[in-house]
């Protein structure tokens, strides 16, 4: 895989030999997008950052990889951390950032040691551009991988997130201008600067399959070609792009980018495609899930708060063959509700599971 | 490396979640008396604190087992036969999820996916990952902990 | 300036406005729960949701952006919001409350949730003066956000995380065990009456409804002001004689007013400042009516308990009086007084219960009721309180003076008090009454006055976050200041605890007038001429600061811990 090359740091060297704003400019070229999920263009997001006026910014690397099925930055930073730190150092030359931190979950502690050495191991490059690179580790917490909850927990708050605007590029950790950036988004930008990339996401592919594990493969693989890869122990009825991400029929020809799978109301996120045999049960499913965004939720808002507990109610009334007409009604309106008035990102995407489940799947729910 | 910590104006960040993380590793959970030493040390009240210590799924407030062992309910576990482990566990420990062994050796709990979905089920026990998990390696890591 | 389409219509926002903002301005409803102009726009309640560009976005934290198109209500927003109070009200009892959320509620007609009740959140009585229930919690964070950011007292905050949130003090503690100084603030801004007052109205119907007893109410100086709102009426309502008659109308059997014993305060503390400044004693002296502030000083700057006048509060002072003084010259046996107050305050429920305030050989205070609970009395009394004829007091604890009445209003007592020394000092009479350079809700004001030669340097905060910024500054610099007034409740007891619900700055500044209005309207304005004041030194206490005074009026205060503990 390219995100396991040894870069050694020569990508860094090339990127310093540059003026910082010819350093966004080549990764604004090349295209490259967000790997965390919300698919925005890296170049202009630290475009934004260099360019609010407050001259002191921050890099912040979101290692808190939560999303349930998802398992590409695990892998990068057991096996080439060091590129990682080369990202985020190349990072903070662009935007003229002199504060970096790694906000690193904690069930991935086993892997801060390896992040340290790395850093030790490149002390000289980092003195050269003055950065000084923290490690902050998280405390069991999904929606810290949320930008402004995560920039909440680093200032040793509870994590909870806050309104945008402003966001984190004007206004970010202790209101500095702040760019976040995906582990997996800072490990492709030495590649990038060495012009050894090629635009393939990180596929995290697991389920019913007998070689689970991560997939190097471009966007718009057809489903077949890559649930092939994994060797599905039985037939596949469905894919969950983990849990924010819902649902869809396992369709061969489908292609995996985002537009295609939005269209059918599922989200593709940061690729993580788990894949559910026929013998599975859906709303069984759904129930851990909904007991995931319950746990999950901080609680700061009404609908995410209160209507996840009333949608897993629901779901276990459901998985009882105790749930009536009214019950599916009332799951139907908190799942569009839930979804257009929660303040972030985990209230809104915490019942498109429903949504595609109750859309595709309806008969398992009302057996 | 402290270093970075200077963005934090007036002294903002007194390395509060460090603190509890060292504290919870020493003690096991975080106590009244050990969080009010942190209160005193950072001058952070301590209702803050504790709104901060009851926030995080890692931290606990109250007394666990010497070891935890935490089971991963993602989808991908579920699917793979995670509850298959949990009555397993149940069974060799002789509670059931969310208690505490007699002995105060094991607590047994769930958490959230850990990144282990290629290699499942699978659990951390104290903090360290054990993949693909059968009843002949909870058997070794129950030996083990003891 | 921004031009905005609200409704299809145009409008001029102001720079930085938010949604909610223009649309107060500009009379547009748009229902809300958690927001609150005085605190934080933290947009947790959802209910303020309104459409922009399709999207649906919470009106009180979004700001302005010019050319913005927005729409206040359609199926979708009207939809949204229902299901967000039926969210909130499912652990509600069906009749609809009569607070803030019922209110909503009732607005976008919500009047029962499809969601079942659950009650298993915490429930904390051990308070004195606060009934604590999580059941009835909304979380819209207003309480935390008062007591921690306004107040700076810490009591409380969110324990847990999604579902399982609830606002506590930390490690299962009740309110009563740890540095909650009951000022209240968070019980006039619950929308839900999850943190409310002990009720008491029931013990003291029933004391009425006992004819063995002698049941005697006394009423704080800002009831006048305040207790108009708990009956429909304007805030800003002077309803002084309609009070007086509701109170007879309810059956109590005397009527006093606790403005007597403020300008009581007033003469004796006014002469312990002189006792100090001339015996070089302890300076600055602060007040010490405000009971809340009296705990705060307790628990978190013990080491400056000294500078507290040693005064009781007028609470307190009319308590011991009523059951010495009046008693006697009633002919009342005093085992058969129950004393009653109308306080805006919750922290007086804790001071009447202080082991010390048995002064006259009884417990001097038997019940303080919030001017919500009064206000609840007279309703389920049927009284038609709007046209009602006035009454007045009862002597000899009944006539007051103007600068009795400003102690509702912070400044209020530094302003009565400079009106006594001055005079005293002085050897005159002054004309020259009123001190406006301590009015006014600025949160700490400063003055110097010229008495007799000195200049005499005073202060005046309101809030605790000011006061204790103030006592920051008054240990750095103790020489600075020579007298200092402190109300716990930002903007005085207009603002207190115990005042109708919500309470905020705008409903604080019209109350406040109504007391200043008051004030011009009296023949007395200064405490030490109030008649009934030199009556009772004539006839029992002998003069300012006597032993007797000393026994009955004045007190002592106990160093505890910032926990509690």
């Amino acid at each position: 895989m390219q995100v396991t090359k040894k870069t050694e740091f020569k990508g860094f060297e090339k990127a310093v030999n540059l003026k910082p704003e010819e350093v966004i400019q080549v990764v604004k070229k090349s295209g490259l997008k967000g790997r965390g999920g919300a698919n925005f263009s890296t170049g202009l997001k630290w475009e934004f950052t260099r360019k609010s006026p407050n001259p002191t910014k921050v890099v912040i690397c979101n290692a808190d990889e939560g999303e349930p099925g998802t398992f590409k930055d695990k892998l990068i930073l057991t096996e080439n951390p060091s590129i990682v730190i080369e990202g985020i150092a190349i990072a903070a030359y662009a935007i003229g950032a002199k504060f970096a931190y790694i906000y690193l979950r904690a069930e991935y502690e086993y892997l801060k040691e390896n992040l340290e050495k790395a850093i030790e191991e490149y002390k000289a490059e980092l003195d050269k551009i003055e950065l000084n690179i923290d490690i902050v580790m998280g405390a069991g917490a999904y929606i810290c991988g949320d930008e402004t909850a995560i920039m909440n927990s680093i200032q040793e708050l509870r994590g909870e997130p806050h309104a945008k605007p402003p966001y984190p590029v004007e206004s970010g950790l202790c209101n500095y201008p702040t760019t976040i950036n995906n582990v997996a988004t800072l490990a492709n930008v030495p590649l990038i600067m060495l012009d050894e990339w090629d635009d393939l996401r990180l596929y995290s592919l697991s389920g019913n399959l007998d070689s689970p594990g991560v997939y190097e493969m471009p966007l718009g693989i057809t489903t077949k070609e890559l649930i092939e890869k994994g060797t599905p122990k039985e037939e596949i009825k469905a894919l969950f792009f983990g849990c924010a991400g819902g649902c869809l029929p396992y369709d061969p020809e489908m292609k995996l980018d985002v537009e295609s799978v939005n269209e059918k109301g599922a989200m593709l996120g940061s690729c993580t495609v788990i894949a559910i045999g026929k013998s599975q049960s859906i709303p069984k499913i759904c129930k851990n899930i909904a007991e995931f965004f319950v746990h999950e939720s901080c609680g700061k808002c009404t609908p995410c708060r209160e209507g996840n507990f009333r949608v897993l109610e629901i779901i276990n009334k459901i998985v009882e063959n105790k749930a009536d007409e009214d019950d599916l009604n009332a799951l139907e309106d908190l799942a569009i509700f839930i979804n257009k008035t929660s303040l972030c990102g985990l209230g809104q995407a915490s019942n498109t599971h429903i949504k595609t489940a109750l859309k595709y799947f309806r008969e398992e729910f009302t057996k | 490396m402290l270093r970075g910590r200077h963005i934090f104006d007036k002294g903002a960040s007194k390395l509060l979640i460090s603190r509890l993380r060292n504290i919870q590793k020493k003690e096991g959970y975080l106590s009244e008396e050990n969080l009010k030493g942190v209160s005193k040390e950072t001058k952070i009240p301590i209702t803050r604190v504790y709104e901060v210590a009851t926030f995080y799924s890692f931290f606990n407030v109250k007394k666990k087992g010497k070891h935890v062992i935490r089971l991963c309910n993602s989808p991908a576990c579920l699917v793979n036969g995670s509850e298959n482990i949990l009555d397993i566990f149940e069974k060799l420990l002789g509670i059931k999820l969310g208690q505490t062994t007699e002995d105060g050796n094991f607590t047994l709990e769930t958490t959230s996916c850990i990144g282990c979905c290629d290699e499942s089920p699978a659990a951390l026990v104290d903090e360290k990952a054990h993949t693909n998990l059968n009843e002949d390696k909870i058997k070794e890591i129950i030996e083990k902990c003891k | 300036m921004s031009q905005i389409m609200i409704n299809g219509v145009q409008f001029e926002a102001k720079e930085g406005e938010t949604i909610l903002e223009l649309c107060k301005r500009n009379n547009v409803e748009i229902p809300h729960l958690c927001y609150h102009p005085d605190l934080e726009a933290q947009a947790r309640c959802r209910i303020c949701v309104v459409s922009v560009n399709g999207k649906l976005v919470t009106s009180c934290n979004t700001k302005v952006i010019d050319g913005m198109n927005i729409i206040t209500e359609n199926d979708e927003i009207i939809k949204a919001r229902k299901l967000n109070m039926e969210l909130l009200l499912a652990n509600h009892d069906a009749k609809l409350e009569d607070n803030e959320l019922g209110k909503v509620a009732k607005k976008l007609g919500v009047d029962k949730s499809r969601f079942d009740k659950i009650q298993d959140k915490t429930v904390d009585d051990s308070s004195a003066g606060i009934h604590h229930d999580n059941n009835k919690c909304i979380l819209c964070g207003r309480c935390v956000q008062k007591c921690q950011t306004i107040q700076s007292v810490f009591a409380i905050g969110f324990e847990n995380r999604g579902h399982y949130t609830e606002v506590n003090p930390y490690f299962n503690h009740g309110l009563g065990d740890v540095s909650c100084v009951l000022c209240g603030q968070c019980t006039n801004v619950c929308p839900s009456q999850a943190l409310m007052e002990k009720d008491y109205t029931k013990e003291v119907t029933d004391a009425i409804n006992d004819s063995d007893k002698v049941v005697i109410v006394q009423t704080a100086p800002s009831i006048r002001g305040t207790l108009g709102e708990t009956q429909g009426m304007e805030p800003g309502s002077l309803v002084t004689g309609k009070m007086v008659a509701a109170l007879r109308k309810l059956g109590f059997d005397k009527v006093l007013d606790t403005n007597f014993t403020a300008d009581l305060t007033i003469v004796e503390e006014g002469n312990e400042l002189i006792q100090r400044v001339k015996n070089k004693g302890v300076l600055p002296q602060i007040t010490s009516c405000s009971p809340g502030w009296v705990k705060f000083i307790e628990h978190f700057y013990p080491e400056l308990l000294p500078n507290l006048s040693s005064c009781k509060s007028p609470q307190q002072m009319f308590g011991t009086l009523l059951k010495t003084y009046y008693a006697k010259k009633n002919n009342i046996d005093p085992s058969k007084i129950v004393s009653v107050s109308i306080m805006p305050c919750i922290a007086k429920k804790y001071e009447m219960n202080r082991p010390e305030m048995k002064d006259s050989g009884f417990k001097d205070v038997d019940y303080s009721l919030t001017t919500r609970e009064l206000g609840r009395m007279i309703k389920d009394a049927g009284i038609d309180f709007a046209n009602l004829e006035d009454d007045k007091f009862d002597p000899i604890m009944g006539e007051s003076t103007g600068a009795a009445a400003i102690f509702g209003a912070t400044g209020g007592v530094m302003e009565a008090a400079l009106r006594t020394a001055v005079d005293i000092l002085e050897g005159k009479d002054l004309q020259e009454i009123e001190y406006t350079g301590v009015r006014g809700l600025k949160g700490i004001k400063e003055a110097t006055v010229k008495v007799a030669g000195i200049d005499v340097s005073v202060a005046v905060a309101h809030g605790l976050g000011n006061a204790r910024a103030l006592m920051e500054m008054v240990k750095k610099y103790p020489s600075k200041y020579h007298f200092i007034e402190i109300m716990a409740c930002p903007g005085g007891c207009v603002g207190g605890g115990g005042q109708p619900a919500p309470t905020n700055s705008e409903v604080v500044k019209k109350r406040s007038e109504a007391l200043y209005a008051e004030d011009k309207g009296l023949t007395y304005r200064k405490s030490h001429k109030n008649p009934e004041i030199i009556q009772l030194y004539e006839e029992f206490l002998k003069e300012y600061g006597s032993h007797k005074a000393h026994e009955l009026l004045h007190t002592k205060y106990t160093a505890m811990n910032e926990l509690g503990d």
